[in-house]
């Protein structure tokens, strides 16, 4: 898969974020949660997941560690840090912000 | 503390990238066996499940590129992998890589040497302890200063007023770096101002004796503190210090590389005492090796204390140490925290009251008289100044000649891109970034230009000595500059060949990673990249254009040389020795001088093989010469002529032609008892040249007229009485000027000896005979005529030497250029080929084809060419002699060249192309 656009980048970034605010997970449990969560609506690629986790955590949002995930095997968990959980804190404001205004705009009546 | 963790992953990631590496696989294996147990759990069987689990996650290969690049520090590992597979690359092709190298080693190397040149004639600082502390002073006035006597060291060179050029009253203005004595002194005294003042001047002509045979030597007369003002301090014994200035007995600190050549560096010379010009002298130490010069290319062989010059020079008057004489170089070291502005404030004060209160002002308030304070670094000019045109030429020459290597070495590697298009396609499908495959090309490209810039590096250290000796060779004197491929050079090298590597590499980089992927995976042999033969093409062309303009360059420097050596001196240059002598140096009361110059005539005209000898007060065409004004009558007027006083048999010796009257007799010449330059009869005779005669006395006889020296008081009236051929007196450039010869006044004068046959093989004798007439003296600078007119030329030589040789050059990369061209586009256009001459088209047509094509890229480069080389060699014409900078016939000569060796270099490729067998092709397909 190409390079995601920075729009759906951003987006990606928001939910994984979201995703391990909840609890500390590897990378498979993030994707199956969030589609889970969104009753399969949102299916996360790892074309984008894989990357994103990496430049998340160069970034510094989160952390990883590697322990035994539920089938006891070697996994790579991922958690937020504190840095991370703040900037969850404005990207979530920012987008509901952004969401509620693009809902405005479509709602508006022609005239 | 995000940016600790931050940093710990970086650090990690630039580290421990093996490591990485394999958590990342691992991580992505876990996540395919959780979707595969997944899958299974959801029903599939366990192989469905594998390939479901691995479709599903699609690409492992550039997710893991994704997920690295995201770390950020790949730059660093890609870099040392894509050296190491362009090396791979490259040790398959060894012939190829071996071409590339060489071509950007000749390109690289000559810049290099040109540099190495250029930093150290023009870049290098004075190698002194704090050299920015240095300023050197200057004045300034409206008016040149009414002095005795003003001597110029040469050291602000391009700053100071001819004094040829000097006007009386007002004009541009005059300035100039030599100071008077008392100046000096004055300043010195002032303590607060600088943290130390010295002056030097240049010493008189030295020739020293006492220690083995003797010989000339070139000295610098300097203030006390010189050596502890520019902080400069002694390999042996001692340098000069303050008290040295009133010592009783005489000393001299010696250079270390004079110490070396004319003592063979013997550690026992500090205490030991030498003459110079028959005054006792105590060496007492040698100067640091690292201290060559002060002033650039003025190289000293020994250091005097101020106060000695009434010892080692006969004509010295107290007088030259007063206020109007002008002799001295200052150089200050400035105090910290007293600025430049406020020492020259102080000064100019202290100068004014110098010049303006003197009994016999030398300058008066109008004219504004001001000293000027600049660092030291950049106003002791010295021989920069005649270097700096010739260094601009050349850099322009190698940078042409590296723009071509850099366009052939394109060329080349576009050619080669073409045969790795497959490879290039099938990384790009796998999925490879563009960027990455550009940045990878381009590394291989920095390799190669790196290889060639330390192959560069060494040829370019062969070229300097080849360089440095062959202008030793022309110079009499130690070259003043010391001219090597250290380590400031090599960082040039270094940042050239990066650049290059960059710059030829990038285009086909580019161009190579544009390819349509599918196509070219599914083709054939045939490929039409139009794109890159036009590019191919254009890179040939520019080749020419370049090549044509160094090729221009050359033939005009070449036809400059040639013209100058056609020059009819006006006298027989061939088959004459020369050699200097000073009697005075060693102290020769005139009587004693007329009696070894006689004796040396006498006898140099017996040895055997030797037809005539003479003298005169200096060389022809040695580069300088001496000048008079005159006071001619009827009309009254003063005139600026060239003057020269010469030996009895001087226009005989030389074979310069008597016109008119006689030439100057040895009674003429030989002293009358009451002194001055009156023959025995008390009349005063002289001689002119032929262009003396035509402008002063015009449609008639010179013979008998009369003129007088223009001087302050009444002046003798000297009367000529014969009339020679011109002759080219210092300068072959420059026109005959009237010119008057008068007896020789007895000064050191150059000899001049007409031998049968080479006059080298009699250099031993002649030595012999002045050992035994004057074992005191010695003769100096002996060289033949012709080798005299080649220093003189040594300029244009030089010039018409490299210029060739970066023009042969270029012709060969050129030729090389156009060549990998057309058989490239032979090797890839065989089908093409194959077909025409299945259609009918004869092995003529064939190669005419490619002849046509090649020659039509070659005119086309010929035109372009033309056009630049027209606006370039516009700036030219100082140097050149005899030849317009758009001179038709090198024009024309160079665009023959570049036609014939287009045509050989066409004739190979043409040549295969008919050996293509079209039925082979047909059936290939």
């Amino acid at each position: 898969m190409s390079k995601s656009s920075d729009l759906v980048q951003g987006t990606v970034d928001l939910l994984i974020l979201k995703t391990l605010a909840l609890g500390d997970m590897h990378g498979w449990a993030i994707a199956a949660r969030i589609r889970s969560v969104s009753n399969e609506v949102l299916q996360v690629n790892q074309g984008a997941l894989y990357p994103a986790l990496h430049r998340l955590e160069h970034a510094g949002w989160i952390k990883s560690s590697w322990g035994e995930s539920e089938n006891r095997r070697r996994a790579k968990f991922y958690a937020l840090t504190r840095a991370g959980r703040k900037y969850l804190e404005q990207e979530q404001a920012t987008w509901e912000r952004l969401s509620a205004a693009i809902a405005l705009v479509l709602k508006s009546v022609p005239g | 503390m995000r940016w600790l963790s931050k940093l710990r992953l970086r650090v990690r990631s630039l580290l421990g990238k093996p490591a990485l590496d394999r958590e990342l696989d691992e991580e992505i294996r876990f996540h395919i066996e959780r979707q595969i147990e997944e899958n299974v759990a959801a029903g599939m069987e366990p192989e469905a499940a594998r390939r479901a689990a691995l479709r599903e996650f699609g690409g492992v290969e550039p997710i893991k590129e994704e997920c690295r690049d995201a770390r950020g520090v790949t730059l660093a590992h890609d870099l040392v992998r894509d050296l190491r597979v362009g090396a791979r690359q490259f040790r398959r092709s060894p012939a190829f890589t071996a071409v590339v190298v060489l071509i950007l080693a000749l390109g690289i190397g000559a810049s290099t040497a040109i540099f190495s040149f250029i930093d150290a004639v023009m870049l290098r600082g004075l190698p002194v302890r704090d050299p920015d502390e240095l300023v050197v002073l200057s004045w300034r006035a409206r008016t040149d200063p009414d002095t005795r006597l003003s001597m110029t060291g040469g050291d602000c060179n391009g700053l100071e007023t001819s004094p040829m050029a000097r006007v009386r009253g007002p004009g541009p203005g005059a300035a100039g770096c030599s100071f008077s004595r008392p100046f000096f002194d004055q300043l010195r005294d002032d303590r607060g101002l600088l943290a130390g003042l010295t002056a030097f001047g240049n010493a008189p002509p030295l020739l020293v004796s006492g220690h083995g045979s003797p010989q000339r030597a070139y000295g610098q007369l300097v203030s006390g503190d010189y050596f502890a003002v520019l902080g400069v301090g002694a390999a042996l014994g001692r340098t000069l210090d303050r008290g040295d200035e009133q010592r009783a007995a005489p000393v001299a600190v010696l250079s270390h590389a004079y110490w070396l050549r004319a003592f063979g560096g013997d550690p026992s010379i500090v205490g030991r005492t030498v003459r110079l010009n028959g005054a006792l002298f105590t060496v007492v130490g040698v100067a640091d090796p690292d201290f060559t010069r002060l002033t650039p290319g003025n190289v000293h062989d020994l250091w005097l204390p101020l106060s000695v010059r009434r010892l080692i020079d006969a004509r010295w008057d107290q007088i030259y140490e007063g206020n109007a004489s002008w002799l001295l170089t200052l150089v200050g070291r400035l105090r910290p925290g007293v600025p430049a502005a406020q020492v020259e404030a102080a000064a100019t004060v202290a100068f004014r009251g110098n010049v303006l209160g003197a009994e016999g002002p030398l300058l008066t308030a109008a004219d504004h008289p001001e000293v000027r304070v600049a660092p030291a670094t950049s106003g002791l000019t010295g021989a920069r100044v005649q270097y700096r045109q010739q260094l601009l030429v050349m850099s322009v020459a190698v940078g042409v000649l590296l723009a071509i290597a850099c366009a052939n070495v394109a060329g080349l590697l576009l050619a080669r891109a073409g045969s790795r298009r497959r490879e290039i396609a099938l990384r790009l499908a796998l999925g490879a970034g563009r960027g990455r495959i550009v940045r990878q090309l381009l590394a291989e490209s920095t390799l190669l230009a790196v290889a060639g810039g330390a192959l560069g590096a060494l040829l370019a250290t062969w070229g300097v000595e080849a360089l440095v000796a062959f202008m030793s060779q022309s110079q009499s004197r130690p070259l003043g500059f010391d001219v090597a491929v250290d380590g400031r050079v090599l960082a040039f090298t270094a940042l050239v060949s990066l650049t290059v590597g960059v710059a030829f590499g990038l285009a086909p980089a580019l161009r190579a990673t544009r390819v349509d992927v599918a196509s070219t995976l599914k083709e054939g042999a045939l490929a039409t990249s139009g794109v890159r033969a036009r590019l191919g093409a254009g890179l040939v062309v520019a080749q020419v254009a370049l090549s044509v303009v160094i090729l221009v360059g050359a033939g005009l420097f070449l036809r400059t040389l040639d013209e100058l050596r056609g020059v009819d001196p006006g006298f027989r240059t061939e088959n004459v020795l020369l050699f200097d002598i000073d009697p005075t140096l060693a102290g020769y009361p005139p009587p004693k001088i007329d009696a070894l110059y006689r004796e040396l005539r006498d006898g140099l005209a017996d040895l055997p093989g030797v037809t005539s000898a003479s003298w005169s007060e200096a060389r022809l065409l040695a580069g300088a010469g001496w000048a008079a004004t005159l006071r001619l009558p009827a009309p009254a007027r003063i005139v600026d002529v060239d003057l020269l006083r010469v030996g009895p048999g001087f226009f005989q010796t030389l074979g310069v032609p008597v016109l008119a009257g006689r030439a100057l007799s040895a009674e003429d010449i030989a002293a009358a008892p009451a002194g001055g330059d009156a023959n025995a009869n008390g009349t005063r005779t002289a001689v002119v040249n032929q262009a003396f005669a035509r402008r002063f006395f015009p449609g008639r006889s010179p013979l008998g007229e009369g003129f007088q020296f223009d001087g302050r008081g009444p002046e003798p009236t000297w009367q000529i009485v014969g009339v020679v051929g011109d002759i080219k007196y210092s300068e072959l450039r420059r026109d005959v000027w009237p010119t008057i010869y008068v007896p020789s006044q007895r000064r050191g004068v150059a000899f001049e000896v007409r031998t049968a046959a080479d006059p080298m093989r009699l250099v031993p004798k002649v030595q012999a005979l002045v050992a035994r007439l004057a074992p005191d003296l010695a003769p100096t600078d002996v060289k033949t005529q012709s080798d005299e007119i080649d220093r003189l030329l040594f300029r244009e030589r030089i010039m018409a030497r490299l210029s060739g040789l970066f023009a042969l050059l270029a012709l060969a990369l050129s030729c090389l250029g156009l060549y990998a061209l057309l058989a490239h586009e032979v090797a890839r256009r065989t089908r093409e080929v194959g077909i025409r001459m299945a259609l009918g088209a004869r092995d003529g047509d064939v190669r005419r084809m490619v002849v046509a094509h090649g020659l039509a890229l070659t005119a086309t480069g010929i035109v372009l060419g033309i056009a630049a080389a027209a606006a370039v060699t516009r700036s030219l014409g100082a140097f050149l002699y005899g030849v317009a900078p758009t001179d038709p016939v090198v024009l024309a000569s160079v665009s023959g060249l570049l036609l014939a060796v287009a045509f050989v270099a066409c004739y190979l490729p043409a040549r295969q192309a008919t050996r293509v067998d079209p039925m082979l092709v047909l059936r290939s397909d």
